[in-house]
């Protein structure tokens, strides 16, 4: 990807970030998350990851930003519009913000890997096909495609099958908590 | 059979047990029983040895050594008494779940019993994980299943404010620990535990990202134990939430905090490891500052649940000094038994107050101190339990928390850490003075001349209080009696 592009999203990214927290009206900082999302989901698949690329499109943006702007929806609006900002907590936010990112500018700023580009580092697809041993992923890389998906799926289910489980539990529970909470009447 | 048959076991009896509840007109104690029971049985598996070895594919993930054993037993024991909690509690839950209380008789009891089960399953995962993504799925599942637990009272603004606060620290907390473990995982290129401790160890060039990964890790850590300045979330989340839950936050979620915490720092510490100096320093200043900040602002509380918050803050501040001290040959222990033995004492001590403070709840009374008036003479036994109880929480000798602190202290010594040597002394004087207060409130006249009920026990609760009263008193003498469970 040429650098205009990268520089582009990177930026749309962040601005539409920064609009999230700035922004006083909830129905605006909802949607500055859908666009911030949409330009990291432009990063991603610069960096050839399609898959997250998608599903941050998919999941991220879709899905989880439309629960949000239902849940504003049936929030009261104006009563958060109409809020006092504390000044102490914005400026020691703000203080702890400026720290952080000036800590993570030094350490990247010092990262040798910093300075590869994707370009730097080829995949190896012959080498990569013959460590395979799903004839799927194995044929995707021989033909010099990345499978990304169907690797993403072999993580999943081949190797953190038991972690998967478990977040299948996760997910009972948050479903039971959020039955028990929202419910009008519980006998 | 597989150790892991037991996470397996205890999730498909909450599964099991969910399903009763809703297609069963069954009444919701056999629940508790049931769970009772499931968890009695996985207690007996562990303690008889017959859990076996890990099967080869989780390996990597999953380890049961004597350390993971402990705290596999530790996270039965804490969700039994949380249980048996609930039973004495369950009165208040079904008056603040139900809309009706008048109409119906024990609303969202059932799931208030079944949950705890699904806390401990992620709490004996967490015992045993010992790679970055499988501590990060059962953390998930211990603070998921907290959040519900927290705002379940659903009608109390109380317990909704503190399961919102929860919530959104948490979540934050989260954020910064899976943003260190990603940090880590991209500057060495290891998820296992044992992968990363080669890494670091064979380290060269620039140690600044990962000493940022460590940090981020161990704020994220830092928060779910509540050590200073990551406490700020405690005082008003245990005031909060229901009794039974507070104490199960207090011993159950600190207990499985720590145990990933020793991994961490283990790994962290590897010998010839790039960063142990800094994360020694880290963990002494985190833990001073714990001691001193939750003994001091426990001084002033009122409220008996905020002062057992901020006194499960100071408890934090000396497990994390144990932590820190890492060459206790002289004790026979690692500085990871040291914390392990610390919190097998601060176990029972917890849930014998939290106890009476549920039962005493149950009949109508506050949680402040002063309603704690007049016990000692209206139910002297139970007066008696919590008098004991909150001795062995400030430390006096010949009870099991000064057994703890003792050899937290002892480590301190044998280190030479004696900034912090100092700082644990201070915490725990500043204990007694509070820890007393509340005593003399329970041996102190009732104000006024109104006799409330008296508070009393179920059966179960009466066992147990009984048997948490005897471990207090034969640890306080004997501390060999947990001391070979662990270093067995």
């Amino acid at each position: 990807m040429p650098a205009v592009l990268f520089y582009l999203f990177s930026a749309l990214t962040l601005v539409f970030g920064l609009m999230v927290v700035v922004l006083r009206n909830p129905v605006a900082s909802a949607l500055s998350l859908v666009m911030s999302f949409a330009g990291l989901a432009a990063l991603f698949i610069s960096l050839d990851a399609y898959f997250i690329g998608i599903i941050q499109i998919l999941v991220y943006a879709g899905a989880v930003m439309v629960l949000f702007l239902f849940i504003i929806m049936l929030l009261d609006i104006k009563a958060e519009a109409l809020k006092k900002v504390n000044a102490f907590s914005v400026v020691g936010g703000a203080l702890l913000a400026i720290v952080f990112i000036v800590q993570l500018g030094m350490i990247l700023g010092g990262l040798e890997a910093g300075k590869k580009t994707v370009a730097d580092v080829p995949i190896h697809f012959e080498a990569a096909a013959e460590t395979q041993k799903l004839p799927t992923i194995k044929d995707d890389l021989a033909k010099k495609s990345l499978p990304d998906t169907k690797l993403v799926g072999m993580a999943l289910f081949h190797r953190y099958p038991f972690q998967i489980q478990l977040m299948g539990a996760l997910l009972l529970v948050g479903t039971i908590g959020v039955v028990i909470l929202s419910k009008r009447e519980v006998n | 059979m597989s150790p892991l048959s037991l996470e397996l076991g205890l999730g498909l009896l909450g599964l099991v047990l969910l399903l009763v509840e809703s297609f069963a007109s069954v009444p919701r104690k056999l629940i508790a029983y049931a769970a009772i029971g499931g968890l009695l049985a996985a207690l007996a598996v562990i303690v008889s040895g017959a859990a076996g070895s890990v099967p080869d594919s989780l390996k990597e993930f999953y380890v049961v050594d004597p350390l993971a054993l402990f705290y596999k037993g530790f996270a039965i024991i804490a969700t039994l008494a949380t249980i048996i909690l609930s039973l004495e509690y369950a009165p208040i839950i079904h008056q603040f779940v139900a809309t009706h209380p008048e109409r119906t008789k024990e609303a969202g009891l059932g799931e208030f019993y079944s949950l705890p089960l699904f806390v401990c399953v992620g709490m004996m995962v967490m015992a045993s994980a010992v790679d970055l993504i499988t501590i990060f799925v059962a953390l998930e599942l211990v603070t998921v299943s907290f959040y519900v637990l927290v705002a379940f009272m659903r009608r109390s603004a109380a317990s909704l404010e503190a399961g919102v606060k929860y919530l959104i620290l948490g979540a934050l907390s989260t954020g910064l620990l899976v943003y260190g473990m990603s940090w880590l995982y991209g500057m060495t290129g290891e998820l296992s535990l044992s992968g990363v401790a080669y890494k670091l160890a064979h380290w060269e060039g620039n140690s600044a990202p990962i000493l940022f990964a460590v940090g981020l890790m161990l704020a994220g850590l830092a928060f779910k134990v509540g050590a200073v300045p990551f406490h700020i979330w405690i005082p008003d989340v245990y005031q909060g939430a229901p009794t039974p839950v507070t104490a199960f936050l207090s011993v159950g979620s600190k207990a499985a905090g720590f145990v990933v915490l020793t991994r961490i720092v283990g790994t962290f510490l590897t010998p010839g490891s790039v960063v142990a100096g800094p994360v020694i320093q880290i963990l002494l200043i985190l833990g001073g500052a714990t001691i001193l900040l939750g003994n001091l602002a426990a001084i002033a509380q009122t409220n008996f649940k905020r002062l057992l918050g901020y006194s499960s803050i100071a408890h934090a501040g000396y497990l994390l000094v144990a932590l820190a001290c890492i060459h206790t040959g002289g004790l026979k222990m690692t500085s990871g038994e040291v914390a392990a033995f610390y919190l097998a004492t601060y176990l029972p001590m917890t849930f014998v107050c939290f106890l009476i403070l549920s039962a005493m709840r149950a009949k109508g009374y506050g949680e402040d101190i002063a309603s704690l008036k007049g016990l000692g003479r209206a139910n002297p036994t139970l007066g008696l339990a919590l008098a004991i109880a909150l001795a062995s929480l400030a430390g006096l000798p010949l009870t099991a928390g000064f057994m703890g602190k003792f050899f937290v202290i002892f480590a301190t010594v044998l280190e030479g850490y004696y900034t912090y040597l100092a700082i644990a002394v201070i915490g725990a004087a500043t204990g007694f003075f509070y820890y007393f207060k509340v005593i003399l409130a329970v041996y102190s006249k009732p104000d006024g001349p109104s006799e409330g009920p008296t508070p009393d026990l179920g059966l179960l609760s009466k066992v147990s209080l009984a048997v948490f009263v005897a471990a207090i008193l034969v640890v306080g003498v004997y501390p060999d009696l947990i001391r070979f469970a662990l270093v067995k």
